[in-house]
């Protein structure tokens, strides 16, 4: 399959210097309107063709060395010189042509300096032409490209705004608070103290940044807290920290989405509730953290739309700030586990 | 009213019961934590009125209700769930947002019961079968609907599903004509072929047909077949 770009490249570039070399013979016909030899123009498409052949040389290297990266002086600096010295380069490879085909002037003027730098400086600004066309059409092409990209960016940024203050979270959290106030007075205030954390930090929380794992983890245990307030016996917890995890930086929020995507799609999909286990080990320069909760992963369309919003996401994240160095897998560890894991680089 | 409330959440099943405390109309009559829980209440105690959350773990709210035969009067209740809501048309919908503001309860009890009230006019079937006054719930896709079968033109088979007939549209539900012809009031709802079942309200016009079958034209336009073999008891049904 050739690509629409490609298709469009080649139809300007064959209709292009088609046009040129018909409009060669029209103008030659009508000032020598005695005689139109076929061999004249056979010449001038012989000589687009060469004009043809050069230019998509030119985009060879010009992309080959990446021209198109650069900013406009800087590329202007290398495109200029190239044409020229391609003008002159079209000017000789005609040359034989013409002889060949016996159209040169009578007075054998090929090889006259006048002539040959008047001859290519015609194709010299042929060339400018063409180049006008095709570097304006990429910078355009590329100005559109980073505006997508941008739009998309502000899209991720809005979606993990929208991802973090999880309002079914917060709506069952209050009412289970309130509910409990009559019951516990005491462990409803512990829970209103856990909510205003959450909602502390997720306000202050900048989606560059990186934070504490012991800070991080703060937030996690309060999620728990309340989450097990909703949930009681049906979910149960277990923690288990590498005491070398506080060396680390990490995202902020990103744990506590891992965990509350457990639960949410894990724990709350079991009449009898689940187990959710944190899980870090850390080396020199690596934090490996797990998160497994009791459920079952299903992949494809029936595993809705947010799971894979949150988990797009998160690889997102980890990619934006970690390039290649981290990296994050989801999967039924067995037939009642999901395991989700994170690998985190050290950061100086 | 007797009320069964549905919810996997003990504290939000105890905080609702303490906010129907001020409405004596409502009586609890029980709790379910779950769907399998819920259905099989509902058979046992009959309520009027179910506050039903839609998240809960095994079957959602949505697929307790396609279980049951008539469906009662259905308060959703739930935190934040803006999709599942939006499957419903505007009229069928009452739902109370976690956490339930005592106000806000008090604006829906008094809309129940008053629709409760007109509704308690028309004669309850005293053999428990689906009347015209009964409400059934229909999910197709993504859209919902709680019809009352007064609306409902006819139910046509087609292969395991049923489709049943009523103002522009025709959602199919996962059941047998046969079970579903048990359980309709035999005053108001006539099985006219092994395709087909109609609402006698309905009937607009009755002509002969081939073989001494009947062809019924309902209101609406609907044409339905009644084969030979029914067409002599519809005859009587329909004749003084």
């Amino acid at each position: 399959m050739i690509s629409y770009k490609k298709r469009l490249y080649w139809t300007l570039q064959i209709t292009g210097w088609l046009t040129y070399a018909l409009l060669q013979v029209v103008f030659y016909s009508l000032s020598n309107e005695n005689e139109i030899p076929l061999r004249r123009s056979v010449f001038f498409i012989v000589e687009g063709l060469i004009c043809l052949g050069v230019t998509h040389l030119f985009r060879y290297y010009v992309n080959q060395w990446k021209w198109l990266n650069l900013g406009v002086p800087n590329m202007m600096l290398r495109v200029l010189p190239g044409i020229f010295m391609l003008g002159f380069v079209i000017y000789f490879l005609r040359v034989p042509v013409s002889i060949v085909l016996n159209v040169v002037n009578v007075q054998r003027l090929e090889f006259d300096p006048n002539q040959i730098i008047i001859g290519s400086l015609f194709y010299v600004f042929l060339l400018f032409v063409w180049s006008l066309f095709y570097f304006t059409y990429h910078y355009i092409e590329r100005y559109n490209k980073s505006l997508k990209y941008e739009a998309s960016m502000i899209e991720i940024e809005l979606n993990n705004l929208k991802n973090q203050l999880n309002p079914h979270f917060i709506f069952n959290a209050l009412n289970s608070i309130r509910a409990l106030v009559d019951e516990n007075p005491g462990k409803s205030k512990q829970a209103i103290n856990q909510l205003s954390n959450i909602l502390r930090n997720s306000l202050t929380f900048e989606k560059k940044g990186l934070t504490k794992f012991d800070d991080e983890m703060k937030i996690v245990n309060d999620y728990l807290g309340l989450e097990s307030i909703r949930f009681e016996e049906r979910l149960k917890t277990e923690i288990n920290i590498h005491p070398d995890s506080n060396n680390f930086l990490v995202p902020p929020f990103m744990i506590q989405t891992l965990v509350e995507n457990g639960i949410k799609h894990g724990i709350s999909k079991l009449t009898e509730g689940g187990i959710i286990q944190v899980k870090t080990l850390a080396d020199k320069n690596r934090l490996k953290i797990q998160i497994r909760n009791s459920g079952h992963l299903i992949n494809g369309a029936k595993r809705g739309k947010s799971v894979g919003m949150g988990i797009k996401n998160t690889k997102h994240r980890l990619k934006l700030l970690y390039g290649d160095e981290a990296s994050f897998q989801i999967v039924n560890e067995n037939n009642n586990f999901v395991l989700t894991e994170i690998i985190i680089p050290r950061t100086k | 009213m007797r009320a069964l409330i549905v919810d996997d959440e003990r504290l939000a099943r105890k905080e609702l019961m303490k906010l129907l405390e001020d409405h004596s109309v409502i009586e609890v009559v029980g709790e379910a934590m779950n769907a399998e829980e819920a259905i099989q209440l509902t058979n046992e105690l009959n309520p009027d009125l179910l506050f039903l959350d839609i998240q809960m773990p095994g079957k959602t709210g949505f697929q307790l209700l396609e279980e049951l035969d008539s469906v009662p009067v259905v308060v959703f209740t739930t935190a934040y769930d803006e999709f599942a809501l939006k499957a419903f048309e505007v009229n069928a919908l009452d739902y109370l947002l976690k956490p339930i503001q005592a106000e806000r309860l008090a604006e829906t009890v008094a809309k129940i019961t008053a629709k409760e009230r007109s509704k308690a006019i028309a004669a309850q079937n005293p053999d428990k079968k689906l009347g015209l006054n009964d409400q059934v719930f229909v999910k197709d896709g993504d859209r919902c609907w709680f019809v009352s079968l007064t609306n409902v033109r006819m139910f046509e088979s087609d292969g395991n599903y049923i489709k049943v007939y009523f103002d522009t549209n025709r959602p199919m539900i996962h059941k047998s004509l046969n079970a579903l012809d048990e359980k309709l009031d035999e005053r108001a709802f006539f099985r006219a072929s092994r395709k087909h079942i109609i609402n006698l309200s309905w009937v607009e016009g009755i002509e002969q047909w081939f073989n001494g079958g009947l062809m019924v034209k309902l209101k609406g336009g609907d044409k339905v077949e009644v084969s030979r073999r029914q067409a002599a008891k519809f005859k009587d049904m329909m004749s003084l």
